[in-house]
């Protein structure tokens, strides 16, 4: 599958309804994308004390990475049947200055409804903290 | 808590639209069925919560991500062939 061109972004503000595991009264983002720090996105909350995450297309760490929605998933995104949706892992720094990717749970919006959410699941293929590695 | 006896095949009703049912039970564990409207997130508690903390651990303030990801990507040189 080929990797989008652009660093994922998007014009406009997006829902989460749920939140995020962890920040769950945060239900709004935009996604920020630069030239500076491509292929990697900012998603950043809105709002007073919103949280920022950084996060990068999960097909950049493993081409083979699945971007398959369940039916559940589709029907709370609202998203088109055949929509693109944008995936994002999301990457957590550490104190050592490497970073890891979590794969287990991405990230999914769909620019159509801009709604989004992260999936939770038992699926234990990919880690939660896969290691970002300079290519 | 409100706590309930099932037995096989016997459900509990939770509001409108939500049921959760006693699919199977055994030695390891009981088998639950949840039938719940698709804007219900339904989750098994320790991996939402593993969840919960992997996000905690990621979020940052914005400026310091930004800074982060321009490091990051000069180490990652764009890899990306046409």
């Amino acid at each position: 599958m080929k990797t989008p061109r652009r660093p994922a972004a998007l014009d406009g503000e997006i829902e989460f309804p749920d939140g995020l595991p962890g920040f769950e009264s945060h239900q709004r983002f935009v996604l920020v994308g630069s030239p500076d720090f491509d292929p990697f996105t900012l998603i950043k909350g809105i709002g007073r004390n919103a949280p920022a995450f950084l996060a990068i297309d999960p097909r950049r760490i493993d081409p083979a990475f699945p971007t398959k929605l369940g039916s559940r998933e589709s029907l709370r995104l609202g998203a088109q049947a055949g929509e693109t949706l944008l995936w994002l892992a999301l990457v957590a720094p550490k104190p050592d200055g490497t970073a890891t990717v979590n794969l287990r749970a991405p990230i999914v919006v769909s620019p159509s409804t801009l709604r989004g959410l992260q999936i939770v699941s038992d699926e234990k293929v990919y880690r939660l903290d896969h290691p970002l590695k300079a290519a | 808590m409100l706590v309930f006896t099932r037995r096989l095949d016997e459900a509990i009703v939770i509001g409108e639209g939500i049921e959760v049912k006693v699919l199977r039970i055994g030695r390891e564990g009981v088998r639950l069925g949840v039938t719940a409207p698709p804007e219900v997130p339904v989750h098994r508690r320790e991996i939402y919560e593993q969840i919960r903390a992997a996000n905690t651990e990621a979020a940052a303030r914005a400026e310091a991500l930004a800074k982060l990801a321009s490091r990051l990507a000069k180490q990652k040189p764009d890899d990306e062939s046409d």
